[in-house]
């Protein structure tokens, strides 16, 4: 009986946790911060649906799948956030960083370039 | 229907807001939205099998959860170079 309390507020909680991410994710304005919203959903969410299962099935082959899924999940949520940031940002202003690598190239040749002028 | 099988719905459910945002925003939004819709639907195949109670199924999630970094990084990378 107690197992299945705690088991339902592990899924509720776990349902409310992707339910804020989806109205975050479709109310915030910008594409940056939407990307924040995403987190809770791949990170929070699957742990409280691990512990769900743990909790119904105790140690065994099912929450052992379960749990590495997650470790899964967990491992890409911060690689696949920064490499969406890094395209929109590249889809943005050309390049991911705040000067384009081409201009930095030529301000570093012509001061190579002065330095070689001067030292002659 | 137990309570896994009601969560699993319920998240179904809950997806409809990043669904509309899919649809109806931005590319880069719709690739954020993807990213959302496929870690849940990591969560709704682990509870559809315990719900179920069909071992077998919760080779799923695993598997969509290995391929989710993969899609998400050519969707990324497409969204990046190409689109």
């Amino acid at each position: 009986m107690i197992r299945e309390v705690i088991t339902d507020v592990l899924l509720a909680l776990a349902v409310l946790t992707v339910a804020a991410s989806a109205v975050g994710v479709a109310i915030v304005p910008d594409t940056y911060a939407r990307l924040h919203y995403v987190t809770p959903a791949a990170v929070v969410a699957p742990v409280l649906v691990a512990l769900a299962v743990f909790v119904t099935e105790g140690l065994d082959v099912n929450t052992g799948e379960t749990v590495v899924a997650l470790v899964f999940m967990i491992a890409a949520a911060p690689f696949l956030s920064h490499a969406t940031i890094r395209a929109i940002r590249v889809r943005e202003a050309g390049d991911w960083r705040d000067r384009p690598p081409t201009e930095h190239t030529e301000h570093t040749e012509h001061t190579d370039s002065t330095r070689a002028r001067d030292s002659r | 229907m137990t309570s896994f099988v009601i969560a699993a719905v319920a998240m179904l459910i809950a997806l409809v807001p990043a669904g509309i945002t899919i649809a109806r925003g931005t590319l880069a939004d719709a690739v954020i939205g993807f990213e959302l819709v496929t870690s849940v639907a990591v969560m709704v195949f682990a509870l559809l099998a315990e719900g179920f109670k069909r071992p077998s199924l919760f080779e799923f999630p695993v598997i969509l959860a290995l391929l989710l970094f993969g899609s998400g990084l050519v969707f990324v990378r497409a969204l990046e170079r190409w689109l």
